[in-house]
């Protein structure tokens, strides 16, 4: 029932190339099908699939396949948000470099909260949180604002009216704000892992210049409050 | 010390005060980093060390030295093997002339200056220091029981006697930085002819090997390129690994990540010391360093695990030590590297 579907989807669709051929788009003829990362659904035995994914797999066995980009991957230890930092880092598509910068930095925050660990006296040793990734996290949260400012013009003058963010933009806002505070404010011979790991640690405990910044992004807002009914949306 | 082959994979503890009193240099940097973060020092236990305890334990002393030549592929753990060996000699009261990595003296030397001993030949004072520096923090009571056997002339005014300690030539080397190599020359020459007769064992351990026979990248005053023969240090220790004495051993590490010119994909012992070096080295005892085997992987998983290096929730499922494996290739290296951020 699939299949002649297919085979005559395949040949109208094979016939059919784009006006324009992108070099670095995707563009891919809709026949094409998204790689499928997750190791799970690969070993679930035959009976346990449910009918939408028995369909599929034997879309798989017969239509082309999309490449996979670089930042999908199968490993356990993969986070989308590390990439997303890890690419913003990035400089002139060096992503090799970017990657070890942010392994360095995790492991430098580990060296320094393993340390402070090991020193401390027994009933301390719970609250110091030794694992990276949660650090980052926490920290990442710690910097995002909740509320924005956006420049309306009304009767030829700008105002700066507070408005709600969206989560994409409060997560591209976080992670800028302490990219460009490592690569400005510290001293010329200082490492950038170094000084990443330090900010990490200052914002996971709500201290630093990030949230500094943060804050007095939250004062502007609230001191043009008297602006907020120029948004429309 | 007395780790048989049930030890293997197994890890030791080395108390910190020794540590520092035997290794003022030698360890790798990515070792050091470790102690410091776990407060302490612990090496695994494998087969190639045991292999070369055993052979120490059963060596003549009467016969000459025999020569030994750790090699294996990047990352391996040569150096932690010669380290391990280094302790255990330290430990069983044997001199160990220590040198951390020979290709630092053919590399980056700031400081030449032609020889007053011998025309043609160049001294490198700083490294020659730091070295001095080093052994006498390591081997302080040797120093004083060990005399000269000979007059040496150190300049117009200084020269020390026949049958003055040796601490006196490694501080007169200290203090003159000019004639450092030459102190160092005299104490590699001095210990030589003493240990036949048997009151201490000389261990001579040197990280590096291969850098004594290759090309160097200094050049003199005039442009010239430098060959090894013509730095004093390098000499020196050419004599030394000569095996015409008795009384001791010699434990070599070939190294690839130091090397100059030479591709990064040699690692026996015919490539990286070439010709010179092999003839010159040549009846000696191989010794293969290979990566982890299952048991040493998973003990060192399980250290890990213990002292709180691996964070990420997922490395302790099954996955991601299956995952560890397969991507460091149980490449001791790879493992410490990828084990580092997660």
């Amino acid at each position: 029932m699939a299949a002649p579907s297919a085979t005559g989807l395949c040949q109208r669709l094979r016939a059919w190339l784009p006006r324009i051929m992108p070099v670095r788009w995707s563009r891919y003829n809709p026949s094409y099908l998204e790689p499928e990362v997750n190791k799970e659904l690969y070993q679930k035995p035959l009976e346990e699939l449910t009918e939408e994914e028995r369909e599929q797999m034997e879309l798989k066995a017969v239509r082309p396949i999309k490449a996979a980009p670089p930042t999908l991957s199968s490993s356990v230890f993969s986070d989308p948000m590390i990439s997303k930092f890890t690419n913003m880092m990035m400089k002139n598509g060096n992503k090799v470099l970017a990657r070890s910068l942010m392994s360095q930095t995790l492991e430098a925050i580990k060296r320094k909260q393993l340390e402070k660990y090991h020193k401390a006296p027994e009933n301390e040793k719970e609250t110091i949180e030794c694992n990276p990734y949660i650090i980052f996290h926490q920290a990442l949260k710690n910097c995002q604002p909740i509320i924005g400012l956006s420049n309306i013009t009304r009767g030829g003058k700008t105002y700066q009216v507070p408005v709600p963010l969206t989560d994409n933009r409060k997560r591209f806002l976080a992670m800028k704000w302490l990219i460009t505070e490592c690569r400005e404010n510290k001293h010329r011979r200082m490492m950038l892992p170094e000084k990443l790991s330090q900010e990490l640690l200052l914002a996971f405990n709500n201290e630093g210049p990030v949230i500094k910044k943060k804050h007095v992004l939250h004062k502007m807002a609230e001191a043009n409050r008297a602006y907020a009914h120029f948004r429309w949306w | 010390a007395k780790h048989t082959e049930q030890h293997e994979g197994r890890l030791y503890n080395i108390p910190l005060e020794e540590v520092k009193a035997v290794f003022p240099h030698g360890l790798p940097q990515r070792f050091q980093q470790q102690i410091r973060t776990f407060n302490e020092a612990r090496v695994m236990v494998r087969k190639p060390a045991l292999e070369l305890l055993a052979y120490l334990k059963g060596s003549n002393l009467a016969h000459p030295a025999v020569r030994y030549v750790i090699y294996g592929e990047r990352g391996t753990g040569k150096t932690m093997t010669l380290c391990h060996v280094v302790h255990y000699c330290s430990r069983q009261g044997w001199l160990v002339l220590h040198i951390p990595d020979a290709h630092l003296w053919v590399k980056n030397c700031k400081e030449l200056l032609q020889s007053s001993y011998k025309k043609g030949r160049l001294d490198q004072p700083l490294q020659a220091s730091v070295w001095l520096k080093n052994f006498k923090a390591s081997n302080e009571r040797f120093l004083q029981e060990i005399k000269t056997q000979k007059k040496y002339i150190w300049g117009k005014h200084e020269s020390t006697e026949e049958g003055r300690p040796l601490g006196e030539v490694v501080e007169q080397g200290l203090a003159r930085v000019r004639s450092a190599s030459d102190a160092v020359g005299v104490v590699l020459r001095e210990l030589k002819l003493q240990s036949h007769r048997g009151s201490f064992r000389l261990l001579a351990a040197v990280d590096g090997v291969n850098a004594l026979w290759g090309r160097t990248t200094l050049s003199k005053e005039d442009k010239s390129p430098v060959s090894p023969e013509e730095l004093t240090l390098v000499h020196n220790l050419r004599k030394l690994v000569r095996n015409d004495w008795s009384g001791g051993a010699i434990v070599t590490t070939l190294s690839q990540t130091g090397s100059l010119f030479k591709p990064s994909s040699a690692y026996t012992p015919q490539e990286l010391l070439g010709k010179e070096g092999f003839d010159a080295l040549d009846p000696f005892v191989p010794i293969p360093v290979a990566n982890y085997s299952p048991r040493e992987f998973e003990s060192c998983y399980g250290y890990y695990l213990e002292r709180k290096w691996l964070q990420h929730e997922k490395a302790h499922t099954e996955d991601g030590k299956a995952e560890l494996q397969f991507l460091s290739g149980s490449n001791p290296r790879q493992l410490d590297r990828l084990a580092g951020p997660l």
